[in-house]
This record gives C-alpha cells, sequence and structure tokens, in this order.
C-alpha cells in the first residue's frame, strides 16, 4: 500500500511533531531532530518530508503569529492528525509484532 | 558586515519558491540564521543560510513555472507583423535610416560570411583530410632567426617512405614543371608539378579518365586537367596521346576533373617525379639544401602516434644536418586544414592568405556590425516614447511581459530581415571592391555564394534582428501601464542618454579615424608615384622578351618609328627586384655590398639617367663596362667622379671597367634608401624585358604596331607589355590596398554614424519642439536654438577627434609607414583634412535638423498641443 507508507525519516518527523506538542514548526522541529539523533537535517529534506505527510493526510498545519526574528514571517505550526496516529501506531504495532516473532537465540551477538 | 541573511540567496529563494512555501520557508533560515549568529558567529551562520538556500532548490519547493499555452500564436505574430509595417511606414524617415544602416553594416558582415566561409572551405574536399599532414622545413642560415617554409626537400618525402612507420602513403611534389606542350603543331603554355603515384591517392582529385594509382608512375607520364586537354585537344578523350616538354615525350595516363577553386594547390598538369630520377641534371634536386621548390605530403594511419612521428623527423633531420655546413634544417609537420589559411611560412605551394587577414576581417565585420546595432537601438529607444501609449493598451488588455518582448523582437527582427534584402544589394556592388583590396585575397577566392553562405546570410540577419532588438524589446517591458496612462510627457525613457552620447561618440572616434587613415595612406601612395626616382620612367613601355633573343626582338621594334629608343634589361628597378654581390677593386682586400642590374647600351639614356663623368655602355668593346653611381664613387674612396672612370673593379666574378658616373637614383622603393649600385653587361639569356622610349601622339595606334611586330617574331606567346608607371604602382600596392580598405570601412563608418546622429538630432528635436516653441514665442533668436540643439552634439565632435586623430596617426606610423624610408610629413592638412570633413558633414546633419526646428511656425506646435 503505496499511499500510507510511512519512511523512516517521516516517521521520525512524525514523532518529533508529537513531542513537541503546540511548538512544532520549522525550526523546532528541525533542531529536535538534530538534538535528538543527532544527524543534521537540511530544511530543505524536512520540506520534502512534511509535504509528503501532509499529501498522505498525517499532519494539518495552521499559520501562527508573526514574530520579529524571523523577519515578520508567520510561523506555521504542524500537528498530527487521526489519520497520522493510527499510522503511527500501525507502524509501531508492526514494529512490535516483528519483535515478538524474533526468537531469542537470534538475537544473542555472534562471539566473534 | 550586516546582519541580515545573504542578499541574492534570498533573491533566489524567493524566486523559485512556490509562493505557499515562501512564508514559512523564509521564516525558518531566517529564524536559523539568527540563531546561529548566536551560537556560532556570522560567518558560519551565512554559510549555513547559503547551504540551506541551495538545498532547498528541489522540485517539491520550486513553484511551477506555466509554460505558456497559446493557440493563437500565429495570429499574434500576424498582428506583430501588421503592426511593425504600420510604424515603419508611419516613421518613414526613422525606418529609412534603420533600414539603410542595418543594410550598410550587414554588407560588410556578409561579406565576412562569404569571405570566412570560402576561405574555411580550402581543402575540405579531400577524404581523408584529417589524416594529411605536410611537412615543413624550418632553416637556420649561420647564425640568422630560424625561418619557416612550407617547402622541404624531396629527399624528406623519400626517406620518410623508407624508415618511418605509421605513415600510409607519402608523396614528394616539385612545382617546377612548367613552360610549354607542344602537340607538333601549337604549343600551350601551362604550369604544374612533378609529383609522384600517391599524390592522387592521398589527395581526392576526381579522375575523369585513367587510373589515379598507377597514372604517375612510369617516367615521363603527363595527367592532364580537363581544361588543358580541352584546350589542347578539343576533348578529354585523350589517353596514351603524347606532347613535348623540352625535347621530352610525355604520354597522356590520365585526366583529371576541373580543380576545386578552393585548394592551395594551382596546377594544369602533373607529370610523373619519376621522370627526374636517374638523371644527372635532376639529381640536385633530391639533395637536403634543395629545399625551395619542393614540398612532401604524409597519409597518416589510423590513429598514428604523431610523437613518434615527430621523433622520426628530428632523427632524418640531425642525420642529414650533420653533413652540412653552414645551415640546419629542422623538420615540423602541419595539419593539411592549416595549410590554408596559414601562419606566412614563405615558399608556400600558391598564394596563401594569412589567417591574421581573416581574423582582421572578422574584427573589422563585428565593429561594423555592433555600431549598426547600437544605432538600431539607439534609435528605438528615442523613439519608444512614441510607442509608449501602444504598450500601455497592451498591457491594460493583457499582454504579458514576454509578449511584449516577442513584439519588439519580432519587428527588429523584421527590420534586419528587410535590410537583408538591401543588404544583399550592396553586398554585390562592393564584392568586386573587396575582391581587388588584397593581393592575397583576389589571387585566392571569388566569394561566390554557396547554398550555405544563404542559410549564413538569413541566420545572421535573424541574429542581428535579435541583437539589436534585444535592448529597445527589454526597455518597452519594463513601461508599466500605469505610468503610461499618468502621462507620457514626465517619463524617463531608457535613462543614461550619457550612455548614448558615449556610444555615438565611440562611433565618431572611428569614423574620423578611418577617414585620417584614409587621407594618409592616400597621400603616402601618391608620395610613392610621384616619387622622384632620379630618372625619367614616362612614356617607357616595358616588353617581356619571353624567352625571345634580345637582338632580334630590338631588330623587329627598330622598324617602328614611333620607338625613339629601345634597350633591354633584366629586370625592372624601383618595382622592389634587386641584385646585389660584393664589388672591390683587384689589389684590395675590402669588399663592398653593391646592387646591380644587367642592361644593353642605351638603356641609361632610354632611361634619362644624368651621367655625371665618363660615357655609356657600348656593345662595341670587348672589355667588360660598368656604370656606377655616386654613392659607389663615394664608398670607394674617390673625391669626385672623374677619377673613378677606366678603373676595373672586381664584380660579379669577373673584371669590369667604369666607363661612366651616373647621379644617385632610386633603384629600390621608398622602402629603402641608396647605396652603391652599378649597371652592368648582360650574358646570354639574362635579359628578360626590353624597354620601348615612346614618342608618340597616337598611343593605341603604336601599341597596336608593336603587338603586330611582336606576333611576327613570337607566334606562341601573347604580347605581354606594359608601362613602367603601372609596373610602380604594382609595386605600391599593400599601400593602395591598406588605403581601399581604410576608404571602404570610413564610408560604411561614416555612413553609420552619420545616420545615428541624424537619428538623434532629430529625435532631440523633436523631443524639445516645446521648450524650441515657447522660447521662440519669447523672443529668441534662430541662432540661439541652432545653438541650444546642436552644443552638445559639436563637444561630442570635438572630443571625438582629439582622440581619434592621434589614434589614426599612430595606426598610421606604426603599420603602414613602418617600414618606409621615405614617408610624408604629417601637416596641419594631412590630419584635418579627414576629420574636418567628417566634421563638417556631422554638423550640417544636426544643423539641418536644428534649422527646421527654429524655422517651424510656434503657432504650429502649440495648436497641436
Amino acid at each position: 500500500m503505496k499511499g500510507t507508507y510511512l519512511g523512516e525519516f517521516q516517521e521520525v518527523v512524525l514523532l518529533t511533531i508529537l513531542v513537541l506538542e503546540d511548538n512544532a514548526y520549522g525550526v523546532s522541529i528541525q533542531e529536535e531532530i538534530e538534538k535528538r539523533t543527532g544527524r543534521s537535517v537540511s530544511r530543505g529534506a524536512l520540506h520534502t518530508a512534511l509535504t509528503r505527510l501532509d499529501e498522505k493526510g498525517f499532519i494539518s498545519s495552521e499559520y501562527g503569529g508573526a514574530t520579529a526574528e524571523r523577519g515578520g514571517r508567520r510561523k506555521r505550526f504542524y500537528q498530527v492528525t487521526n489519520l497520522g496516529k493510527s499510522a503511527l501506531e500501525e507502524a509501531k504495532a508492526l514494529r512490535e509484532d516483528l519483535w515478538s516473532s524474533v526468537p531469542k537465540v537470534a538475537l544473542q551477538k555472534v562471539q566473534a | 558586515m550586516n546582519n541580515r541573511p545573504p542578499k541574492y540567496f534570498t533573491r533566489l529563494l524567493a524566486w523559485f519558491c512556490h509562493d505557499d512555501f515562501y512564508e514559512e520557508l523564509q521564516g525558518d533560515l531566517e529564524e536559523k540564521f539568527y540563531s546561529n549568529i548566536q551560537q556560532y558567529g556570522q560567518r558560519k551562520a551565512r554559510t549555513q543560510y547559503r547551504l540551506e538556500v541551495l538545498k532547498l532548490l528541489r522540485p517539491s519547493v520550486a513553484k511551477k513555472f506555466r509554460v505558456q499555452t497559446q493557440n493563437n500564436n500565429i495570429a499574434m505574430f500576424k498582428n506583430y507583423t501588421l503592426v511593425a509595417f504600420r510604424n515603419l511606414s508611419r516613421n518613414r524617415l526613422f525606418s529609412a535610416i534603420n533600414i539603410f544602416g542595418l543594410a550598410m553594416s550587414m554588407a560588410v558582415g556578409l561579406l565576412a560570411i562569404a569571405f570566412v566561409n570560402e576561405i574555411y572551405s580550402f581543402d575540405q574536399f579531400h577524404e581523408n583530410k584529417g589524416r594529411i599532414y605536410r611537412i615543413n622545413n624550418v632553416r637556420t642560415f649561420l647564425d640568422s632567426a630560424p625561418q619557416a617554409y612550407a617547402s622541404t626537400s624531396l629527399l624528406t618525402a623519400d626517406r620518410i617512405r623508407a624508415e618511418v612507420p605509421g605513415v600510409e602513403r607519402v608523396s614528394g611534389m616539385f612545382k617546377g614543371f612548367s613552360g610549354d606542350l607542344a602537340t607538333g603543331e601549337n604549343n600551350y603554355s601551362f604550369q604544374g608539378y612533378y609529383t609522384d603515384e600517391e599524390f592522387l591517392r592521398i589527395f581526392s582529385f576526381p579522375v575523369l579518365q585513367g587510373d589515379p594509382k598507377s597514372a604517375l608512375k612510369e617516367p615521363y607520364s603527363i595527367v592532364l586537367t580537363q581544361t588543358l586537354a580541352e584546350k589542347i585537344y578539343g576533348s578529354t578523350d585523350v589517353l596514351g596521346q603524347t606532347l613535348e616538354r623540352n625535347g621530352k615525350e610525355y604520354t597522356i595516363t590520365a585526366v583529371l576533373k576541373e580543380l576545386p577553386k578552393n585548394t592551395h594547390f594551382h596546377f594544369e598538369a602533373l607529370a610523373s617525379l619519376s621522370s627526374l630520377r636517374n638523371n644527372e641534371q635532376t639529381t640536385y634536386l633530391f639533395n637536403w639544401s634543395t629545399m625551395w621548390s619542393s614540398y612532401a605530403y604524409v597519409l597518416m594511419q589510423e590513429n598514428a602516434n604523431m610523437s613518434a612521428f615527430e621523433q622520426s623527423l628530428n632523427q632524418i633531420a640531425s642525420q642529414e644536418n650533420a653533413k652540412m655546413e653552414q645551415q640546419s634544417i629542422a623538420l615540423t609537420y602541419e595539419r593539411l586544414n592549416d595549410i590554408f589559411p596559414g601562419d606566412g611560412k614563405y615558399n608556400q605551394v600558391w598564394t596563401v592568405v594569412p589567417k591574421s587577414n581573416v581574423n582582421s576581417m572578422i574584427i573589422l565585420a563585428l565593429i561594423v556590425i555592433v555600431s549598426a546595432c547600437f544605432n538600431y537601438a539607439n534609435l528605438s529607444i528615442a523613439r519608444s516614447l512614441k510607442r509608449a501609449k501602444e504598450i500601455g493598451v497592451r498591457k491594460v488588455v493583457g499582454a504579458k511581459k514576454s509578449q511584449v518582448f516577442t513584439q519588439f523582437i519580432t519587428e527588429s527582427v523584421l527590420v534586419s530581415l528587410l535590410a537583408l534584402v538591401l543588404a544583399f544589394f550592396l553586398f554585390r556592388l562592393i564584392r568586386p571592391e573587396f575582391l581587388s583590396l588584397n593581393y592575397y585575397i583576389s589571387r585566392t577566392t571569388t566569394l561566390e555564394l554557396t547554398t550555405t553562405t544563404y542559410i549564413c546570410f538569413v541566420l545572421f540577419a535573424i541574429f542581428i534582428g535579435f541583437l539589436a532588438g534585444t535592448t529597445p524589446a527589454l526597455i518597452m517591458t519594463r513601461l508599466k501601464p500605469v505610468t503610461i496612462i499618468k502621462g507620457v510627457s514626465n517619463m524617463k525613457i531608457g535613462g543614461g542618454i550619457n550612455i548614448r552620447k558615449v556610444l555615438i561618440g565611440i562611433q565618431f572616434i572611428l569614423s574620423i579615424g578611418f577617414a585620417v587613415l584614409v587621407s594618409l595612406a592616400y597621400k603616402q601612395y601618391q608620395y610613392a608615384l610621384n616619387f622622384d626616382l632620379g630618372y625619367n620612367t614616362e612614356a617607357i613601355l616595358n616588353v617581356e622578351l619571353q624567352g625571345n633573343d634580345y637582338e632580334i626582338v630590338k631588330a623587329a621594334f627598330s622598324q617602328i618609328p614611333e620607338i625613339e629608343s629601345i634597350s633591354g634589361s633584366a629586370f625592372l628597378l624601383s618595382t622592389g627586384s634587386t641584385n646585389s654581390d660584393y664589388a672591390k677593386l683587384p689589389e684590395a682586400s675590402d669588399s663592398v655590398v653593391v646592387y646591380s642590374m644587367r642592361v644593353t647600351e642605351s638603356y641609361t639614356s632610354t632611361l634619362g639617367h644624368q651621367l655625371v663623368a665618363g660615357r655609356e655602355i657600348t656593345s662595341q668593346l670587348k672589355t667588360k663596362q660598368m656604370i656606377v653611381n655616386e654613392q659607389f664613387v663615394e664608398k670607394f674612396g674617390f673625391k669626385n667622379p672623374e677619377e673613378i672612370i677606366g678603373k676595373t673593379f672586381y664584380y660579379y666574378n669577373d673584371h669590369r671597367m667604369v666607363v661612366g658616373v651616373i647621379k644617385d637614383f632610386h633603384y629600390g622603393t621608398i622602402y629603402n634608401d641608396i647605396q652603391p649600385f652599378a649597371f652592368i653587361q648582360p650574358e646570354e639569356n639574362q635579359l628578360y624585358l626590353t624597354n620601348l622610349k615612346l614618342k608618340s601622339a597616337d598611343l593605341p595606334a603604336t601599341l597596336e604596331k608593336i603587338d603586330d611586330a611582336w606576333s611576327e617574331i613570337d607566334t606562341h606567346h601573347e604580347l605581354q607589355a606594359s608601362f613602367y608607371s603601372e609596373d610602380i604602382e604594382r609595386t605600391y600596392q599593400t599601400l593602395s590596398s591598406s588605403m581601399k580598405t581604410y576608404g571602404l570601412l570610413a564610408i560604411i563608418a561614416i555612413g553609420i554614424s552619420l545616420l545615428g546622429l541624424l537619428g538623434m538630432a532629430v529625435y532631440t528635436a523633436e523631443s524639445k519642439i516645446k521648450e524650441l516653441t515657447i522660447r521662440k514665442v519669447l523672443g529668441a533668436g534662430f541662432y540661439h536654438l541652432v545653438a541650444l540643439l546642436s552644443r552638445s552634439y559639436i563637444w561630442i565632435l570635438v572630443i571625438a577627434s582629439a582622440i581619434g586623430i592621434p589614434i589614426a596617426v599612430y595606426i598610421f606610423k606604426t603599420t603602414i609607414a613602418n617600414n618606409i624610408q621615405y614617408t610624408i610629413s604629417i601637416g596641419f592638412w594631412e590630419l584635418a583634412g579627414g576629420a574636418l570633413m567628417v566634421l563638417t558633414v556631422a554638423i550640417l546633419t544636426i544643423g539641418s535638423q536644428a534649422t527646421k526646428a527654429a524655422l517651424t511656425n510656434p503657432a504650429e506646435n502649440l495648436r497641436n498641443e
């Protein structure tokens, strides 16, 4: 099911938006991801992910008030939609299902 | 450093970013930028910002660049064309100026295109052109500078064939196959080459009859071109026939199709090179140092290793040089494509146009074209006021910027296509002039038009349309409908009036410069022609002996009463030819270089030389005699001319007695000063000319008699005669050709700049009409008004001449008069003549417009308001 497939980065973005609660906009999402994962994220890459999520209906957005530090430009705040939340749960359930099916033995690290 | 994000990157983002995202993204980037400044400092924050912007260049961010989907394109172009024609016919004067100005410069452009096309088509028809190379010699004699020759020894070809790997074919060629071919009844003069059977396999000259592979194998084989075969036999079906040259029978083995004109070869017949082998008289041709009229061509194998080839050449050269004294010869090679146009090597096979000539032609054409394009732009911008309303309406109705742009480009392309038609006629008009401009050009090019040239012409016109139309079109595009509707009168159009003035100024610098150059070159040319040579060349007719015995010719011409006196000479003095050798007194060891020419008795009297002492050469005396000039007397340390009479000098391998002294005269050209000189007596077969002094009222009749007398002596050759003055004129051809070149350019440059000036003057007068009318009503006088309109232009002209004249003088001194010993003195009139002419016409142009404006009845203009 191509339309609702959730890519790894997209999943991270979705979760970050949930973490940030009411303060999820471009810069904060970017910084939060960088802080938590330690990888640098360009605004361009983030934009692409947000656009894809928006197209799938996983997030919605609205403009906030303008602030001076942004040259008078408004922030766009993102929220995760119900559809997005169930997509996240689905992804999580899929993994848990997989985790529980993995035999313990297989997880033991091989001694070299 | 300011505290704002990098400006151009913000602009870039604004340009490509979709409007829906711009606010968010730009805001985010800016916020991040400021926090980065706090954290990492300015520099890093800016770099980061730039990178972020660049990383945003992705399709999901970009706005949808709309591709115009118009289905009424044709209708719009129809409309543009219609409007363009309406405009052209409404402003007849401006249209005429524009079209004519463009046409003049385009004619030069067409010349350049046809010329360059033709020049670069040389030797392109050979199938293997990419793999053909010519071997060249670079010869160093004693300690003089090395000189590059296109020629090489025939030995080079032989050794390459025998030793060098990687070479598919080698051909040696020797130029000396010329003279007369005899069929038994008739003689036909021709010129051609000796070459081997490889020649026709390396080069793709189409063959009509015979087998090109073997045609030149056997000794005394001959290959004719179609023209020569038809001239001799009236047909090309001539295989196996024999022709006699210098007592040898040559058998025709092949006939070539007419040679294309665009090849660096020039021959009517080819003879087998093997005819020259195994022959004692011609073995010297295969010496390493015999390199003056023989050539070697190679066809390399595919992907041959050229550096290995070069090494082999060096090896051959060093082996051969080891056997020689005084000189050394290095071998180089050049691609067939680099032969024509060439880089000025000596001893070319035939005339080769130097690459520098081609380049200067292109540069001059570009100057003229750019100048004319500027005129068009300038006038169109000046006229754009009148078009503003049209554009305003178009825009209000919904024309996009690109549509307005297209409209004006269409218009200028249209104008330039109209100009092309006119330019084509001008091109036909100046073509013969151009061809006769310069020796190289007239010998090699025809400027015949091919399909490619025609296509180039049309493309060129379209290109010129774009070039000339872009600036005005952009300016029109930028007009805002609101400003137009508010009122045309307070609009500023085209901005920099100063830039326009500068450009007009540059045009006039060119015009005045060329005009001054022409007048200087003309003066120098006249000076050279009327130069007092120190003897009399008037009414002297020089007739080439063409191998006939001088005494027989003299006897025949003596019958003609209109011939006052007859003499013979080895060549023509004062036309650039000279001979020289060391002369010394038999007992002395010091020698002096003395120039000389061999002449018969009565030469000095025929040519009106003034004897200072002694007498003329006479054939009565057994002793070898010579006549010397005053320089000679002085150089050998004699006090006065009488002392030297009777002295014997060792000169030209013989003892010669001085019998007379003549006044110094210019045996050379204005490029040389006077050195010691001597007239000496000829040996057998050393005379090439007879000089006839005519005294006749009816020149054509006399010439007829001479022609008749000639045809009785020599039935094979036409009379070749020319007056001395014509020969001298020919000597100064370089001067006359630079004069003509500058003349042509001057006419075009002046024409174009005057048209530009006229246009600007008309425009100024029109746009100031209200001011003028009010001034007039308030009592301004006629001269006041004229001065008001012309003042700024007069200044431009004055400054242009102040810059143009010194540049012209500098160019004259460094190029034309560079190595001339006797130059004109450059005075006021030499400089002012050309400049004043340009200035007068320019002032008349401005004045006519100013006068017209100043004389109109004020009521006319005010009523029209």
